[in-house]
């Protein structure tokens, strides 16, 4: 399955960019000019290093949503049907990495997908898509 | 210190989309049915909450009207079990009883339901008379149909008149059209039924969770324990599953009116159909607690694994399970039915929500079964839980602890329509009654109704569907099978009236309160009958100390009734409001009342309608409906402190073998409770003071929980009471008072 | 001796709160327990250890049904 990575010995947790990831991701995926909409959130520790929140394509989600409207894709992205989606928003509430995001505007949740837009624009080529093996569904 | 460990490997390898199609008729019924009436409407959905009208059917006359939900109908009963006795009362006389026309059946699912980003959410609750109890039952239970009802654009739906032929209500809430249809042909039992309606009235696959369902059974139409099925399509076994509205005949009512089945077509659903006031204030709490979820629950009562079957083991260890009609506390085959089986049993890695957002997902499924007895017989079938009070009552309480026979009973139970506590209960007793003389081979009809006996406790409920036989003497329930028996010079009658789990008509569910006083009180002195939905104080009362005095068992008799009754008049189910608990919990103000998940549904029911209560404001809501109930109990002829009374099994040990089964504690009580020493005294001597002393103290609990309600000492409420309420308001409420103060 | 729940109990040399949930078969997982009016953590169980004439509280919650 197709996994977006972040490498923090390349990623400077936004110091010295401008989360151009974020910003593409919000405008280009999401259609909103605000970077804490995006599907991935790269913040910086005060005592330097960082942490990026994203969605690792677990599949825990899957699991939990009571209509099925989160479903593996052919490169084995989780992704949500919105059309289907009820908005309880379970899938924020069970994600352990908290990628699982809710923006109160909308009633339906939203997440990383791995489509690797966010890639082509890190100034330091810190993301990349890989291709990890699925792992096996677990019991919630 | 959770006692288990999930181990994947043992789940059991069946597909849980396989099981016996029942869809063969589905032309044949669509071509004989007749429209009756139909009407159309204009659809709608609620704004905060509500969509200010509810329907009015009636299926004698076939008149179909919309009713306002005015806003004193809002301010004082809420939604729900309020609007139900609103409506119910409205409808009946004081002389009315059961299966006349003029009764009731009445589906609300108040303001709050239909949310989706809480748990437990989509709750009904149904009201009618009940024919056990001849005052108002009512039943809450989950399904899509009640907030499906609410998105087609009304927030009840009442249903009065008897049909000649059997009908089914359709309504659409996407073409705004309400249709009575005859239906003479096609299956009657809910699995079956169920599965067929859904796939007529659905416009294609997609559609097929949007249709719910309400039906009963066969055994419903035989005896006075029918309950209601309430559908909901299960995505991922692609079958279509039930939540119960179980208690007090409402199903029995339900095929006396001659409806076959009440079918909802409601629109896709989504995360704001109620329209609330404030969805960012639902959107946090709701991802607030299925965080909790996540984290605590597997550490805590694994409900999304077990359900409420959890404590079937827990109440074997505190001597609380009910083992042979409630004689005693523990077994030691119990083992057989606890949830590590169950765990087991049940299909995991699925969602086991009766609604969406529900995350606590106690609704669990053991599928592949394949049935031993009756009618269908061979066929595979998918049996929804077991449930606690099923494993409790169909289980140890008769003695059975072969756990396929209990998930047979169990099935038989729910398609049948008829109430798995109460048929529980009502086994229980007829299986004591037979293991005691009182019944023998041929009062039964050749059934040996002997402890465990699984495959006679199956034909018994299998003649109860097809009204034969000694069935349908149980089918009665328990207060009429006593005054059968007792008429009939069966046995002696103090005998047969202690061990009968009965009281006002309504059988006991599945918990020991011979040990918690404030339990006997959380049981005998409920508006509708012992059910534990109104007190569960057996662990505070009995194993915590936490209410040594009457005054605090009467504070927690007035607190936690009103507390559970708020959750009936919005929509909401119990389970998540204490089956998992914050983790800071333990170190808050009063931990039992879990504050914060108070305070959870203080924002959840002001964000939905945007008038903002707090906790004591919540109290007060109930407090209206709870003591309207009373009165209308007592309108009924019955709520009156004699009604109140309790079968003396509920309080102490009737025979010799239970007294010597806890002979150290009773004797003990002897010493240090009477002040009086037991040596040298028979067990008949030493049960007679025990007889003495409890019910002495259960008459002064009376007393004092009277008192802390605002009722006089003969269970009315009083003037003042009813004044501090609003309620005088009402004259006709003030005019029944009257004559009892 | 100590009190647990208002009931006595013999006292042992390094009885710890996990001794006493076994002794008194408390297997309700939702507890909430005091020893000498000091809330013990459930992670704490199995190391805190019960001092001679100790009070001990062990609150379940409600459940079920």
């Amino acid at each position: 399955m197709k996994q977006l990575v972040i490498d923090f010995k390349k990623c400077d947790a936004g110091r010295n960019c401008e989360h151009e990831c974020e910003l593409e991701c919000a405008v280009k995926v999401f259609k909103v000019d605000d970077p804490a909409k995006a599907a991935l959130q790269i913040k910086a520790y005060e005592d330097g290093g960082g942490i990026a929140v994203l969605c690792d394509q677990c599949g825990d989600c899957v699991v939990v949503c009571p209509t099925e409207a989160l479903k593996r894709n052919k490169l084995g992205a989780v992704i949500l049907n919105k059309t289907v989606c009820v908005g309880c928003f379970m899938c924020i509430g069970f994600c352990e990495k908290e990628a699982f995001m809710h923006n109160s505007d909308w009633i339906t949740p939203h997440k990383c997908t791995s489509c690797g837009i966010c890639v082509k624009v890190c100034p330091h080529g810190a993301l990349s898509i890989v291709d990890v093996p699925e792992p096996a569904a677990r019991i919630l | 210190m959770s006692q288990l460990v999930f181990d994947p490997t043992k789940v059991m390898p069946i597909d849980h989309t396989k099981r016996t199609e029942y869809l063969d008729g589905l032309a044949a019924i669509k071509a004989d049915r007749k429209v009756l009436k139909e009407i159309t409407y204009t659809p709608s959905l609620p704004d905060k909450g509500y969509n200010n009208r509810s329907l009015y059917v009636n299926v004698d006359t076939l008149e179909i009207t919309e009713k306002p939900v005015t806003q004193q109908m809002k301010d004082v009963f809420i939604g729900g079990r309020g609007f139900g006795l609103f409506h119910l009362w409205n409808a009946v006389k004081p002389t009315t009883r059961w299966n006349d026309p003029e009764n009731e059946i009445i589906i609300s699912p108040g303001p709050v339901a239909g949310m989706t980003q809480y748990a437990g959410t989509g709750k009904s609750l149904v009201v009618s008379l009940s024919p056990q109890t001849d005052i108002p039952i009512d039943s809450n239970v989950g399904g899509y149909f009640g907030p499906l009802l609410k998105f087609s654009g009304f927030d009840a739906l009442e249903l009065q008149g008897k049909a000649n032929k059997d009908v089914i209500l359709f309504i659409d809430g996407v073409k705004g059209i309400i249709r009575v249809e005859e239906a003479p042909v096609g299956p009657v039992d809910s699995h079956v039924l169920g599965e067929v309606l859904t796939h007529l009235y659905a416009e294609d696959e997609a559609d097929l969770p949007n249709i719910s369902v309400v039906s009963t059974g066969a055994a419903a139409e035989h005896s006075l324990i029918g309950m209601l099925n309430f559908s909901f399509y299960d995505r991922r076994r692609k079958c279509v599953r039930f939540k119960q509205a179980g208690r007090g005949g409402i199903g029995t009512v339900f095929r006396d009116k001659r409806i076959r089945a009440l079918v909802v077509r409601g629109p896709k659903v989504a995360g704001d159909l109620n329209h609330p006031a404030d969805p960012k204030t639902i959107a946090k709490t709701g991802i607030k607690y299925h965080k909790e979820i996540r984290e605590n629950d597997p550490h805590q009562c694994m409900m999304r694994r077990n359900g409420t079957a959890h404590i079937v083991e827990i109440m074997d260890a505190y001597d609380l399970l009910p083992v042979h009609n409630f004689q005693y506390g523990s077994h030691p085959d119990v083992h057989r039915i606890d949830s590590s089986y169950w765990q087991q049993r049940c299909t995991q890695v699925t969602v086991d929500g009766c609604w969406y957002g529900c995350s606590m997902a106690c609704a669990k499924g053991a599928d592949g079964l394949i049935l031993q007895t009756g009618p269908y017989k061979g066929d595979m079938v998918t049996v929804d839980g077991p449930e606690y009070e099923n494993a409790a009552g169909l289980g140890s309480n008769c003695g059975v602890f072969d756990p396929d026979y209990l998930l047979e009973l169990n099935f038989y139970c729910d398609t049948y329509g008829i109430c798995t506590i109460t048929y529980g209960t009502l086994t229980a007793f007829v299986m004591e009654c037979y293991q005691r003389g009182i019944l023998d081979k041929q009062r039964t009809g050749g059934l040996e109704m002997t402890w465990g006996n699984a495959e006679a406790d199956l034909e018994m409920m299998h003649q109860m569907a097809r009204g034969e036989g000694f069935g349908k003497i149980a089918g009665m329930g328990v207060k009429k099978m006593k005054e059968y028996f007792i008429r009939n010079g069966y046995g002696d009658p103090q005998l047969i009236n202690d061990i009968g789990m009965e009281n006002k008509g309504l059988e006991y569910s599945q918990y020991m309160s011979k040990e918690s006083l404030a339990q006997q009180g959380g049981y005998a002195l409920t508006n509708k009958g012992p059910q534990h939905d109104e007190a569960w104080l057996i662990f505070m009362d009995m194993v915590n100390k936490q209410l040594p005095t009457f005054e605090d068992k009467a504070e927690a008799l007035y607190y936690f009734p009103l507390f559970r009754t708020w959750f009936g008049l919005n929509g909401f189910c119990k389970l998540p409001w204490n089956d998992v608990v914050p983790s800071d919990n333990a170190s808050q103000p009063e931990p039992q009342k879990v504050p914060e998940h108070v305070q959870n549904y203080v924002d959840l029911f002001s964000a939905t309608t945007g008038i903002q209560i707090d906790k004591e404001e919540l109290i007060r809501q109930s407090a209206k409906v709870y003591n309207f109930q009373r009165v209308f109990n007592i309108r009924m002829g019955k709520g009156l402190r004699l009604h109140d009374a309790a079968p003396y099994r509920s309080l102490g040990p009737v025979t010799k073998e239970e007294y010597e089964s806890r002979a150290e504690r009773y004797d003990q009580q002897i010493v240090t409770e009477m002040g009086l020493d037991p040596k040298g005294k028979s067990t008949e001597e030493k049960m007679a003071l025990h007889r003495e002393w409890r019910t002495g103290r259960f008459s002064q609990l009376m007393d004092a929980v009277y008192t802390r309600r605002g009722w006089t000492l003969d269970g009315v409420p009083t003037l003042a009471r009813l004044q501090e309420l609003g309620l005088d308001a009402f004259p006709e409420v003030v005019a029944v008072v009257k004559q009892h103060l | 001796m100590i009190l647990v729940n208002e009931e006595p109990l013999a006292w042992q040399v390094g009885m710890t709160v996990r001794d006493i949930l076994r002794a008194k078969n408390y297997r309700f997982p939702m507890l909430i327990i005091h020893v000498n009016d000091t809330l013990i953590p459930k992670q704490d169980y199995d190391t805190t250890v019960v001092p001679d004439e100790a009070v001990v509280k062990v609150i379940h919650l409600i459940s079920g049904g």
